[in-house]
């Protein structure tokens, strides 16, 4: 039997019983539809939850000096230390620790960074905004991955690159009058402001002091640790750190709190990530973090699926059941197609179509009502986070939406509910397949 | 019989029946002419009906052989078989087995379905058979639409669609009336006149007249004229004994 035959004796067949058809697919419709929302849901969850989570720079590790777990600092092995009651030191991180990481394969970039290890504030005409600094030691902030919305990303002694979050909402009015509202973000950039370094001495005399900064940049609002941030060359970092501590930092004995490490590709951040702590210092990815989250939602989202796929396997019975019956109702037609010289297998094709076509056409709709039901628990959710005057995420990222439908999950459904026509035709269509021609004519 | 187009060698059939075991073949041996409309007669229930459809391949044999221009059924697969049907056989059922949501043309197309031929060919036989057993006019109409006469005919043209040079018939005229079953007849003597081989099953002995041959069939054996007259008649008296 040609194809073109066989797909329009299906239609045929399905279209003289249209009522039936429709019920039976609206089974497989309801199965479908729960499929593509719950799983829609489950994907959306997870898209939120890393977002929320600023989990976005996957190529990123954070390396710092290894502590063990009460937070005593582990004894350097090298160092001979741990005898006679020696205060243990971690191995810092030098220079020597970040030319051995640049060594290793499928290293893109290394950042070390510092804290102000003083008070800061800075000061854009009235406003101030208590801040914590970050030393750079890197010429272009885009190598460490952070963009910018405005002015530029390289870091210069004598400017600075403001988080977009600082800019907008962190500067305040230090002397408000009664009834003011909060300030307008002030005008930064390429504006001289004024960084204010406080630092106490021993007998608790504050001492200030002011260094002028030109704002060269505002970085892109991503939700991640940058939004909050204040960049500043690490060089610059060094010198007022070395004046808030009152000596000269050697970064071979002193170490630098933190390096960023930029791996050059997602995949093999967490060997790459190994490798680092096999040189003795702490190192953490996002991937870490992203590794169970993600095994998380993929349970929810199996469970979720499986709950649709319930419904669907109610459905399956409903075709299984119909299939039967029109076998029964048919069994004269079947006597009729085998004496006209139908093959069982052209038989087992028509029937096993038909029940195909049935759980084609429930999927069709149901993935339809399904992406339509997605959007609609979408709108209604971001309608929820507004009127809880939320911003989107955490730290004001982007808005997340709570479903996520994607055309993998729409194909995929579509693809499942015939399947499952199919299976559930296979047992009627066999039966129908093997009928003796002589007693499926004399049926009554 | 020189070259017969069917030969029937010790063809039994046997049927289980809840506990019990019924004969409806019991040994039968023929050989059918080629281009003769033979007419199969005999009471209900005396196998004539098992023999059309062991004939047509609708069913196998319990034991013997049915050799068809030469070729055994039973060596075909049930591919072999269905092929067969579809080239060699056409039917004509007693309830004539129309497809009641389809027209009558596209009831005679439909065998066309299961073989490869363009959808305008199929169109074009198929209202040429409907103009042959006079019904072109009625092509559109549903079988609810058409008398049981007109039924029939339909069928008629619906076997003959993949031009079968066997048509076998099973009580044609069964269901229809008596003005009907004439027309019937008629066509199925005209296509006997065209070259094909009819074999007809039928209970009512006055149809016979149209056939060329006639076989005798009694509890599952071929009989001779006179046998078949004398039991069929003592059938009778012991049906109207009290």
């Amino acid at each position: 039997m040609h194809f073109t035959d066989l797909f329009s004796l299906i239609l045929d067949n399905l279209g003289r019983r249209k009522a039936r058809v429709a019920l039976t697919a609206i089974g497989v419709l309801i199965g479908t539809a729960s499929v593509v929302v719950l799983v829609s849901l489950g994907i959306g969850l997870q898209r939120g939850a890393t977002q929320l989570f600023g989990i976005a720079d996957l190529t990123r590790i954070d390396v710092s000096p290894k502590y063990n777990f009460e937070g005593v600092p582990v004894v350097s092995s090298g160092l001979g230390g741990g005898g006679g009651g020696a205060v243990p030191t971690p191995v810092p991180i030098t220079d020597q620790t970040i030319a051995a990481i640049e060594a290793l394969p499928d290293v893109a970039a290394v950042i070390p960074r510092d804290w102000l290890q003083a008070q800061t504030i800075l000061k854009a005409g009235r406003l101030e905004a208590g801040v914590g600094l970050i030393g750079v030691g890197a010429a272009d902030l885009a190598t460490m991955g952070v963009e910018v919305e405005q002015g530029t990303s390289v870091l210069e002694k004598g400017t600075l690159i403001i988080g977009a979050q600082i800019a907008l909402n962190g500067f305040y009015d230090p002397k408000p009058r009664p009834g003011q509202g909060p300030p307008t973000p002030p005008e930064l950039l390429d504006k001289q402001i004024v960084l204010t370094v406080i630092k106490y001495t021993q007998d608790g005399q504050e001492v200030r002091k002011n260094i002028p900064m030109r704002v060269a940049g505002i970085t892109t609002q991503t939700g991640q640790e940058a939004d909050w941030s204040v960049f500043i060359s690490l060089d610059e970092a060094t010198q007022i750190n070395s004046w808030a501590l009152g000596r000269r930092i050697n970064r071979n004995k002193d170490g630098y709190p933190m390096l960023v490490v930029k791996a050059a590709e997602p995949d093999g951040v967490l060997d790459l990530r190994d490798r680092i702590v096999d040189l003795g210092y702490e190192a953490s990815t996002y991937q870490q973090f992203l590794e169970p989250l993600n095994e998380y939602y993929l349970t929810q989202q199996v469970i979720f699926g499986g709950v649709g796929a319930i419904s669907l396997l109610v459905a399956a019975i409903g075709i299984a059941n119909t299939m039967t019956m029109a076998i029964l109702e048919r069994t004269r037609e079947i006597g009729l197609m085998k004496a006209v010289g139908a093959t069982n297998r052209d038989v087992l094709s028509v029937f096993l179509g038909e029940a195909a076509g049935i759980g084609f056409i429930g999927g069709l709709g149901g993935v339809a009502f399904g992406w339509a039901a997605s959007q609609v628990v979408g709108v209604l959710s971001l309608v929820n986070l507004a009127s809880q005057g939320g911003q989107g995420g955490f730290f004001g990222g982007p808005t997340v939406l709570a479903v996520e439908t994607p055309v993998w999950l729409m194909a995929g459904s579509l693809i499942f509910a015939t399947l499952v026509g199919l299976l559930s035709g296979l047992y009627p269509a066999l039966r129908a397949a093997t009928l003796v021609p002589v007693l499926a004519l004399k049926y009554e | 019989m020189a070259d017969p187009l069917i030969r029937l060698t010790g063809l039994h059939k046997r049927f289980i029946m809840g506990h019990e075991t019924v004969h409806a073949l019991a040994g039968v041996d023929a050989d059918i002419a080629r281009n003769t409309f033979s007419a199969v007669i005999g009471p209900s229930g005396s196998g004539k009906s098992t023999l059309l459809y062991l004939i047509g391949g609708l069913d196998r044999p319990t034991a013997g052989r049915i050799e068809v221009e030469g070729a055994a059924l039973d060596d075909l697969d049930e591919n072999q078989l269905a092929q067969y049907r579809r080239r060699m056989v056409g039917f004509v059922f007693q309830s004539f087995n129309l497809i009641a949501s389809m027209t009558a043309l596209e009831n005679v197309m439909f065998p066309m379905r299961f073989r490869r031929a363009s959808l305008k060919h199929r169109r074009e036989r198929a209202q040429e058979l409907l103009t042959l057993v006079g019904l072109a006019d009625r092509a559109h109409h549903r079988p609810t639409e058409l008398s049981g006469g007109q039924q029939q005919r339909v069928a008629i043209a619906r076997a003959l669609v993949n031009d079968p040079h066997l048509i076998l018939a099973d009580e044609p005229t069964g269901n229809l009336d008596s003005a009907s079953g004439a027309l019937v007849m008629q066509l199925l003597a005209d296509l006997h006149r065209q070259g094909r081989t009819v074999l007809m099953v039928t209970h009512d002995p006055r149809l016979t007249r149209f056939a060329s041959d006639t076989i005798r069939i009694l509890d599952g054996r071929l009989v001779s004229a006179e046998e078949y007259e004398a039991r069929a008649n003592l059938a009778l008296v012991e049906t109207h004994l009290p």
